[in-house]
C-alpha cells in the first residue's frame, strides 16, 4: 500500500522529465511590437526652464531684486549736503534747474 | 532576438505562472525590459541567461501581484465589500506533456505552486527549460552546491505536499 502510494509519487515528481518546450503564440511579435509602440512613446521633453533648479533661482532673483528696490526706497532720495551740492553745481554752470517748468509756463 | 528568444522567455513564464494569457504578457514585459535596459547588459553573461533572469523575475513579480489581489478580494469579502468571486487560478493543463502524464503533470503543477519562491524558479528551469545545475546557477547567481540543495529541499517538499494531497 505504501510502496504503491510512493510509487505514485514518484510518477507525478517525473511527470514533467523531458517535457517539451511550448512555442510563444502566433503573432507572439505583431503583439509585442504594437504594446511596445503604444508603451515606449517618449515623453515630450520638458524644457529647461521648468526645471526647478532654475524655476527656484528665478524666484529667489525675484525676491532679492524686490528687496533691493524696497530697501533702496525706504532711505530718502537725498540728502541734505546733496541738494547744496546739485545746486551750488547747478549755479557754476549756469544751468536753471526750473528749465522744464519754464518751458512749460511758455505761451 | 525576439524570434530567437521568444519559445525559451514564454516557456519558462508558462512554467512559472501555470496561465497562457499572463505567460504572453510576461513575455512580452521581458522583451521591452529588455529594449530598455540593453545598454547595462554585461557581455561576461550570456543573452539567455540574462533573459532567463529577467524572465523568472518577472513571472514571479506577477504571482505576488495575484496573492496580493486574492488576499485583498478575501478581505474586502470579509467586511462584505467585494462582490467579486474568489480569483482560483483553475488546474493548469501545459500543452506540452503527453496525454498519459497530463493528469499527473496537474497535481505537480498544483504542488509546484506551493513551493518557496527559489526552489520553485530552480524546479521550473530545470525541468521545463531542462537547464543545467550550472546553468540555473548562473541564473540564479549563486553557485552549483546552492542549486543541489535547492532541487534537494524542492523534491523534498513536493514529495509532502503531494503525500498531504494524495488520500
Amino acid at each position: 500500500m505504501n510502496t504503491e502510494k510512493n510509487k505514485k509519487i514518484e510518477d507525478i515528481l517525473s511527470s514533467l522529465d523531458g517535457v517539451g518546450r511550448v512555442s510563444a503564440p502566433d503573432f507572439f511579435y505583431t503583439r509585442l511590437k504594437a504594446r511596445m509602440e503604444r508603451e515606449l512613446v517618449p515623453e515630450p521633453k520638458r524644457s529647461w526652464i521648468l526645471k526647478p533648479v532654475f524655476a527656484f533661482s528665478a524666484l529667489v532673483l525675484i525676491l532679492a531684486v524686490n528687496a533691493v528696490l524696497i530697501f533702496s526706497e525706504a532711505k530718502p532720495a537725498t540728502s541734505v549736503a546733496e541738494t547744496d551740492y546739485i545746486q551750488s553745481a547747478a549755479s557754476a554752470y549756469s544751468i536753471n534747474t526750473n528749465l522744464t517748468y519754464e518751458i512749460n509756463q511758455l505761451p | 532576438m525576439v524570434d530567437n528568444y521568444q519559445d525559451r522567455v514564454y516557456n519558462t513564464a508558462l512554467g512559472i505562472v501555470q496561465n497562457a494569457q499572463d505567460a504572453e504578457d510576461v513575455a512580452q514585459e521581458v522583451f521591452i525590459q529588455v529594449y530598455r535596459s540593453i545598454q547595462t547588459f554585461k557581455e561576461e553573461s550570456k543573452l539567455s541567461t540574462w533573459l532567463y533572469r529577467i524572465a523568472t523575475t518577472r513571472s514571479l513579480d506577477l504571482l505576488r501581484s495575484r496573492k496580493s489581489k486574492k488576499r485583498f478580494g478575501a478581505l474586502q469579502r470579509l467586511f462584505g465589500e467585494g462582490t467579486d468571486p474568489v480569483l482560483e487560478i483553475p488546474d493548469f493543463n501545459h500543452p506540452g506533456i503527453e496525454l498519459d502524464r497530463k493528469e499527473n503533470a496537474k497535481m505537480l503543477f498544483k504542488a509546484l505552486m506551493q513551493l518557496p519562491e527559489n526552489q520553485k524558479i530552480a524546479f521550473t528551469l530545470h525541468k521545463m527549460e531542462q537547464l543545467s545545475y550550472q546553468e540555473i546557477s548562473e541564473v540564479m547567481k549563486t553557485t552549483v552546491p546552492a542549486i543541489e540543495s535547492l532541487m534537494h529541499r524542492a523534491k523534498q517538499n513536493l514529495r509532502k505536499i503531494l503525500e498531504k494531497n494524495k488520500p
